[in-house]
């Protein structure tokens, strides 16, 4: 299958859940977009009818009811009910990623790796097939913040119990065999190797370094050749026992429960798991030196990574940076770095910007591959567009157009169980308050121009770019000119 | 049904599928007198639609030296028409909040939009518009060809694993069209002809080739009539005949080896097997999925408990079968060996075979299959979280040609086949004279 575009990442990374009371209040019409609605109006009835048709009301979004309570244990769980469907969807977040992997890089990953390796009486074959006759999915993986582990199963006892029970003891009670390890071992080291292969790959892990310098995020998650094989048994039961007690878990259900049955399965995983407290959260990082590097790689592209630090979960700018960002590269066409690099000059496939906020503060990074005698000229175009933005901020057009599409796009964030199960495991972990989406879409609709580009100043700066490429060294040729019928500002739609 | 599900019971002993197979959402139909055929599935949980416009037309229809060409179609359809200039569907639907995009398979082009109920109307009225009006531009041809080329780079020359597939596709396709890759070649997309382009677009994008399949917080009484209003209104137009990719009989044994900058070496093997379209009988299909997870489709299978977990001589192995296709398809199989290597390719590949014959000798105990069996099931009651996925699922079946209605049935289908049943079709099909191997050997280019 070949796409036009690489799917859009979620734009808020959080977006969600959250009751919006009343979703019109965010979506009142400022009145400085009065002649852009009337120009709009008048462009659209020449041409799309349904338009022209539309009401204006504010697109719904689904309700939900959040139930939100701690185990004895001292989990979080965050609880949807969802009866429509006979299955039911579990997460638990741990603070277990790679930012917690001390001097050992790698044993985050390698301890979530482990977990369905080996339980008392199975091994990881019959674990594998424990789910799989239940027709149940187990899941896991490890970030720099967080570590994951989630069942998505039938909801019927004959399927639910037996599968909530293997799951209890493969997240608690892990035996890490050792044939196991050595054999994960030998996987990720030939990741490594593979990653030797992939120019985008090697340009991500140089980026880190040199944004996080000795901070815990600096290093891969995967750890890297000569830590790896150094890591033991020992140091995963000590990893698993501090940091998947219960007290540092959130556990986020969504399905085909009662809060009777929700409240009885979260005490049964909560204590299966360890017992402890939360651990403490990793420190602010310093900020970097600016930065250009290559790496000489064979390959046809040349990749390009610009990147800052950027901002934590916390950071009261987010909703501005936010929507800042969508303007400038946050995915689709339309964006103005996709308008110049790809669909005015044919560069890229895709050229993205993106806040990433994490528990502190997570990168600023724009990226895209472009042909390799092109990448000098094809990065001061993207550095160009940047500056320029930050010199005047959006046009007023650009932010009423993104707001509207944030209010269209919401409904999005919580469309299926999956989709719910995401948000509520992302709210537990960063400690966001029920009201958190709320917030962010109010503040969101309430942004002016001067708003959006004076955080993006504030927290961007041109003067500040970490930037690593990775190619081959070829003669470069000058651009491209822009196409000369550039595309159009976007046919208006009514306000809301 | 009350027979079927009584049996089905005593079979699985399994109470929510037969939840799910005895109210099947609400599912309606029409076709325009166009010939566009409409399927509605109301899903209420949350007050979204997602609206998939799928023309019958991919790489499996493309002439050699056109390799790619409905893919290109697929880029320039956003670069202007009647009702829009370039680029400006895309925006203005993003604008709206959808989630949208295009894809190309061999078999179809589809374009899909995720968005509020209310905007439909003008979802259709654009889509209805791009399908009849689209521009086509010489000059956003050269514009757009080189952003095609820079998404062949990206996702197939620099990386080694996709390079391989497309290889080895080439080549497990003996007598069909399938091997054709989707994105083309990359000597195909540094000449694309205009006039082939425009030519491809009216004939292939006639509503009688396409369907339209709505799933989402709508009813039939909101959909139907802006169906009518907007995609009634274009003309009726000639229908290609639907190929069919069809293998030979005997295609016969054939091997590939390729030197690559690997990791570590590559063993990729693949059956010519029928499709759901293509077989003679649907229960051949059903017994050929269940031997792909028995074999090598879950975490817990043959393949990767022996090979993987015991004898280590595999980092991974996958097995894919893929039966919802227009016509004949492949078992494929793609293993990474273990690095240091414990065998050679050709002792993999052994140990492979050793896996396959049994399959061909003993009926697997009723214990085994029975976990196959309740993998499927379960995956297609959770294909349902997702309007995406259902409307995916209703369009593949319908521009294969066959009736979304087999998907409702599934569940029994499965629960007929016997261990028996298993070796006998494992027995049949999956035999050397069907089989194509590669063998990626390492090479340091640097």
């Amino acid at each position: 299958m070949s796409e036009r575009k690489t799917p859009r990442l979620m734009l808020l990374g959080l977006i969600a859940v959250a009751v919006i009371g009343s979703a019109a209040v965010y979506l009142s019409p400022s009145a400085d977009s009065k002649a852009s609605e009337a120009l709009d109006n008048a462009k659209s009835s020449q041409k799309l009818q349904s338009l022209a048709e539309l009401d204006g009301k504010a697109p719904a979004s689904r309700k939900l009811d959040v139930q939100t309570w701690n185990t004895a244990e001292g989990a979080k769980v965050l609880f949807v009910e969802a009866h429509e469907l006979p299955m039911f969807d579990m997460r638990l977040i741990f603070a277990a990623g790679s930012s917690q992997d001390g001097n050992a890089p790698g044993l985050a990953v390698l301890t979530n790796a482990m977990l369905n390796e080996g339980i008392a009486g199975k091994d990881v074959g019959a674990i594998a097939q424990g789910f799989e006759g239940l027709g149940a999915d187990f899941g896991n993986g490890a970030f720099k913040d967080m570590a994951l582990a989630s069942l998505r199963s039938l909801s019927a006892p004959e399927q639910r119990e037996p599968a909530l029970k293997l799951f209890a003891d493969v997240v608690g009670k892990p035996t890490f065999p050792a044939d196991s390890f050595a054999r994960i071992k030998n996987q990720l080291l030939a990741g490594f190797e593979y990653q030797k292969q992939n120019p985008g790959k090697l340009a991500s892990l140089e980026l880190m370094k040199r944004l996080y310098g000795d901070h815990p995020y600096a290093h891969s998650s995967d750890g890297n050749a000569q830590s790896v094989p150094k890591i033991t048994v020992a140091q995963l039961r000590e990893f698993h026992a501090k940091a998947y007690a219960a007290g540092n878990a959130v556990i986020a259900l969504v399905g085909d429960l009662s809060r009777a049955e929700a409240e009885a399965i979260a005490n049964q995983v909560s204590s299966a798991l360890p017992k402890g407290p939360a651990l403490a959260k990793i420190a602010a990082p310093q900020e970097p030196q600016a930065s250009v590097n290559h790496i000489e790689f064979p390959s046809k592209q040349t990749n390009l990574m610009l990147a800052q630090l950027g901002i934590d979960r916390d950071d009261p700018d987010y909703a501005a940076l936010s929507l800042g960002n969508q303007i400038l590269g946050g995915g689709g066409f339309g964006t103005r770095l996709m308008s110049e690099v790809r669909e005015k000059r044919g560069l890229t496939y895709g050229v993205y910007s993106a806040f990433s906020p994490m528990q502190a503060r997570g990168p600023f990074m724009i990226n895209l591959q472009t042909r390799a005698e092109m990448s000098e000229g094809t990065l001061k175009l993207v550095q160009d567009v940047l500056a320029d933005y930050l010199k005047t901020g959006p046009t007023q057009k650009e932010l009423d157009d993104a707001k509207r599409e944030l209010a269209g796009s919401f409904p999005l964030s919580t469309a299926s169980n999956a989709d719910i199960v995401g948000q509520l495991g992302a709210m537990g972990f960063y400690n966001l308050p029920l009201s958190y989406l709320d917030d962010f879409m109010r503040q969101s609709q309430s942004l002016t121009v001067e708003q959006v580009r004076d955080a993006l100043n504030k927290h961007l700066s041109t003067e500040k770019m970490v930037i690593v490429t990775a190619g081959p060294t070829v003669p470069q040729k000058p651009l491209p000119a822009p196409s000369d019928k550039p595309a159009e500002q976007p046919l208006g739609v009514p306000e809301h | 049904m009350d027979t079927l599900c009584s049996r089905m019971l005593l079979f699985l002993g399994l109470a929510p599928f037969m939840t799910l197979a005895a109210t099947p959402p609400p599912t309606h139909q029409f076709t325009l007198e166009n010939g566009l055929r409409v399927l509605v599935r109301e899903d209420h949980r949350a007050p979204l639609v997602t609206s998939h416009l799928w023309f019958k037309v991919g790489s499996a229809d493309e002439a050699p030296g056109q390799a790619g060409l409905s893919h290109v179609l697929e880029h320039m359809l956003y670069k202007g028409s009647r009702k829009t200039c370039a680029g400006e569907a895309s925006r203005l639907l993003e604008s709206l909040g959808a989630e949208e995009n295009a894809f190309t398979t061999e078999d179809v082009t589809g374009y899909y939009q995720t968005l509020s109920p209310r905007y439909l109307g003008v979802v259709f009225e654009l889509m209805a518009d791009l399908m009849t009006t689209a521009d086509l531009h010489v000059d956003d041809l050269e514009t757009e060809l080189a952003v095609i080329r820079e998404e062949r780079q990206l996702r197939i020359d620099d990386d080694v694993d996709a390079a391989v597939l497309e290889h080895f596709t080439s080549q497990a396709h003996v007598a069909n069209s399938y091997r054709t890759p989707v994105i083309g070649w990359m000597h195909d997309l540094q000449h694309v002809d205009a006039k082939e382009l425009r030519h491809w677009y009216q004939s292939r994008y006639a509503p009688g080739n396409a369907v339209l399949v709505i799933v989402g917080d709508v009813t039939l009484a909101h959909v139907q009539p802006l169906a009518e209003r907007y995609f009634g209104a274009l003309a009726n137009r000639p229908v290609p005949r639907l190929l069919r990719p069809v293998e030979l009989k005997v295609p016969g044994e054939r091997k590939l080896t390729l030197q690559r900058n690997v990791p570590a070496e590559r063993l990729l093997m693949a059956f010519n097997l029928p499709g759901l379209a293509t077989a003679k009988d649907l229960h051949t299909v059903h017994a050929l999925r269940l031997i792909n997870a028995i074999l090598g489709g879950a975490h817990g299978a043959r393949l990767q408990k022996k090979l993987i977990f015991t004898d280590r001589v595999l980092n991974r192995v996958d097995t894919h079968y893929d039966e919802r296709t227009r016509g004949d398809s492949l078992l494929l199989l793609t293993a990474e060996l273990a690095d240091p290597p414990l065998t050679d390719l050709e002792g993999a590949q052994a140990r492979v075979w050793e896996q396959i014959e049994t399959l061909r000798t003993t009926p697997p105990s009723p214990e085994e299959l029975e976990r196959a069996r309740t993998q499927l099931i379960a995956q297609q009651v959770y294909a349902r979280d997702s309007i995406q996925e259902q409307a995916r699922q209703l369009a593949r079946f319908q521009a294969i040609g066959l009736p979304w209605r087999i998907l409702d049935e599934d569940a029994a289908a499965l629960a007929k086949v016997t261990p028996q049943q298993i070796r006998e079709v494992a027995a049949t099909w999956l035999i050397p004279e069907r089989l194509s191997v590669a063998h990626v050997r390492k090479v340091d280019v640097r």
